[in-house]
């Protein structure tokens, strides 16, 4: 049984499903939610509906002002009326992934078999499975063809897997800042994040609600590790240089000398109060098995049958997803005869690159989407 | 429209699968869409792919080189290098790798043995005037690597087994078969229609 409803925690809906969902893992679900936002108007054609697919810390809000921020949704300046994802045209859609933490199923709501919270009991889940959860609201939309799939970062795996596993619902995909697979330096980014958070004391082997209590500490060092991969070396020397923080001279201690140190920490901080350490866990593993490469292979005949249009980005000075890796993406693509674009664009600022004010990343997003009809 | 431009159009049918390589603004590739014929581009220079990619058209970015390797054989009815082959690094490898992935094979360049040129460079001493591909290249600066005649160009076909299907003056438009070439004095804009024969 499905169910659409007003979401009462957050702006927007809620999909909840009373049915079993398999998972890569070989476990079910067998009761889940997924919370969505939508900007636009859907058509009577409903042919102009573009799904945003968020990455590791994003959420549904990609536009507007966030409920969970109070700022500008993470993807303002992308999406909006007369924006490059202009919700004049398109209806947009975007839902928070499964394992997240702003409304959708994850590990720290309740286990419907135990009446408990999931905490690590919660199935290990797989981008596949986030899709596949995609593909059960977009079919609960009556939407047969989705005009795009756009994402970066994680969201650029979302946008691969859908255009090998429902390479049917989809008439375009932009890849941003992604890969066909995590590479063995990003899966020990995300192992030093992660421990980090299950070696803090307050983790309690996933069940930190009951105790009432977060691993602060644990999430907060996991984001300084990983705010330091999204932006570059010329980013942290523009941003800080060596300036120290509201001082003249050296401490010769341990407290913050550097401006760098107290943006970091800010960073960690902050996003203790917006995020959920089991769904960083989760979310960071699925990246991980993220490997879509035989996948694409095996279903060439589908994708090709369906004339899919494939965008390609990446950003000079992202070293997270480095332009060889979206290149891979291209050199498979093309491998397997499929329409393929692809850009580098010339940006300092690293792997958030694609979050930021970018006109050439933005024209380039524009003129495609209004190639696609 | 650059008379080229007008000769390729009437040389492709409708419905074919284009690669044009280096194609600069992809002026080319929206006068093919317009003819339904699906043409991607593949450019180097980072500006003009994006002015590519903001008119909605589909190009690769990057060495065509590289880029090659990844097409399925056969996998376009035209390949299409317009002002393209001079600048290439190696031109014999470059077509020969294209024989993997196109039927056909068109290549327009300016003729760099015409006697016009031939007189510049014999008055003036200098190599500029024959590597020169806008007004601010010199010999060291110069995209044109590689200046060729159309005897050169000829030559080289037929030495990788090419057949040459026709020929142009891109100028008047003139065609020739039958393995006539225009003028290597004369013309000062040629295209070749190749077909690999293996």
């Amino acid at each position: 049984m499905r169910k659409i409803t007003n979401n009462t925690d957050y702006p927007g809906f809620l999909l909840s499903c009373e049915e079993s969902l398999l998972l890569d893992s070989g476990k079910s679900i067998n009761k889940f939610q997924i919370a969505y936002q939508t900007y636009g108007e859907l058509n009577s054609n409903k042919d102009n509906a573009i799904l945003i697919c968020h990455a590791l810390t994003g959420d549904q809000f990609p536009a507007e002002e966030s409920p969970i921020t109070k700022k500008n949704g993470w993807w303002d300046l992308m999406v909006g009326p007369n924006k490059p994802i202009d919700t004049n045209k398109y209806f947009v859609i975007c839902s928070n992934v499964l394992g997240g933490c702003v409304g959708t199923t994850g590990p720290n709501d309740i286990n419907p078999e135990t009446s408990k919270i999931y905490g690590l009991d919660f199935p290990t889940i797989t981008i596949r499975d986030m899709v596949k959860v995609q593909k059960i609201l977009i079919d609960e939309l009556g939407i047969a063809k989705l005009r795009s799939v756009i994402g970066g970062s994680m969201g650029a795996m979302q946008v691969l897997q859908w255009a090998a596993t429902f390479p049917e619902i989809v008439k375009s995909t932009v890849c941003i800042a992604g890969s066909l697979k995590h590479s063995a330096q990003n899966i020990a980014f995300d192992e030093a994040g992660r421990q980090s958070i299950m070696l803090d004391p307050k983790w309690n082997q996933g069940r930190y609600i009951e105790f009432d209590q977060k691993p602060e500490n644990g999430l907060s060092v996991a984001r300084m590790i990983a705010h330091i991969t999204y932006l570059s070396e010329t980013a942290f020397q523009n941003k800080f240089g060596r300036n120290l923080q509201e001082k003249k001279d050296l401490s010769f201690g341990f407290g913050i000398d550097f401006q760098v140190e107290s943006y970091l920490r800010y960073q960690g901080r902050s996003f203790v109060d917006r995020f959920d350490a089991n769904s960083y866990l989760y979310m960071t593993r699925a990246m991980d098995y993220f490997d879509v490469s035989e996948e694409i292979k095996n279903n060439q005949k589908r994708i090709l049958e369906n004339e899919i249009r494939f965008l390609v980005l990446s950003f000079t000075s992202d070293w997270l997803f480095p332009t060889k890796e979206s290149r891979e993406i291209v050199s498979l693509l093309n491998s397997i005869g499929s329409n393929v674009s692809f850009a580098e664009v010339v940006s300092d600022r690293g792997h958030d690159s694609f979050l930021l004010d970018e006109p050439q990343f933005f024209r380039v997003c524009e003129g495609f989407l209004r190639g696609i009809k | 429209m650059r008379n080229d431009y007008k000769i390729i159009l009437d040389l492709i049918p409708e419905n074919s699968k284009v690669l044009d390589i280096g194609c600069s603004d992809g002026d080319l590739i929206a006068l093919l869409a317009d003819k339904n014929i699906s043409a991607q581009g593949v450019e180097l220079n980072q500006e003009k792919v994006i002015s590519c990619l903001g008119r909605g058209l589909d190009v690769i970015h990057g060495d065509i080189n590289l880029i090659v390797e990844d097409f399925p054989y056969n996998q376009f009815d035209y390949c299409i290098l317009t002002q393209t082959i001079q600048a290439v690094q190696k031109p014999d490898v470059l077509l020969n790798t294209l024989k993997k992935v196109s039927k056909n094979i068109i290549v327009g360049f300016n003729n760099s043995g015409r006697l016009s040129k031939v007189i510049q460079f014999l008055l003036s001493g200098s190599f500029d005037s024959l590597l020169k591909k806008s007004d601010s290249d010199q010999w060291y600066n110069t995209d044109y690597i590689h200046p060729c005649s159309i005897k050169d160009f000829k030559k080289l076909s037929l030495d990788l087994n090419f057949k040459i299907i026709s020929t142009y003056d891109v100028i008047n438009s003139t065609q020739f078969t039958d393995g006539k070439i225009p003028s290597n004095l004369f013309c000062k804009e040629v295209l070749f229609h190749l077909k690999n024969e293996q």
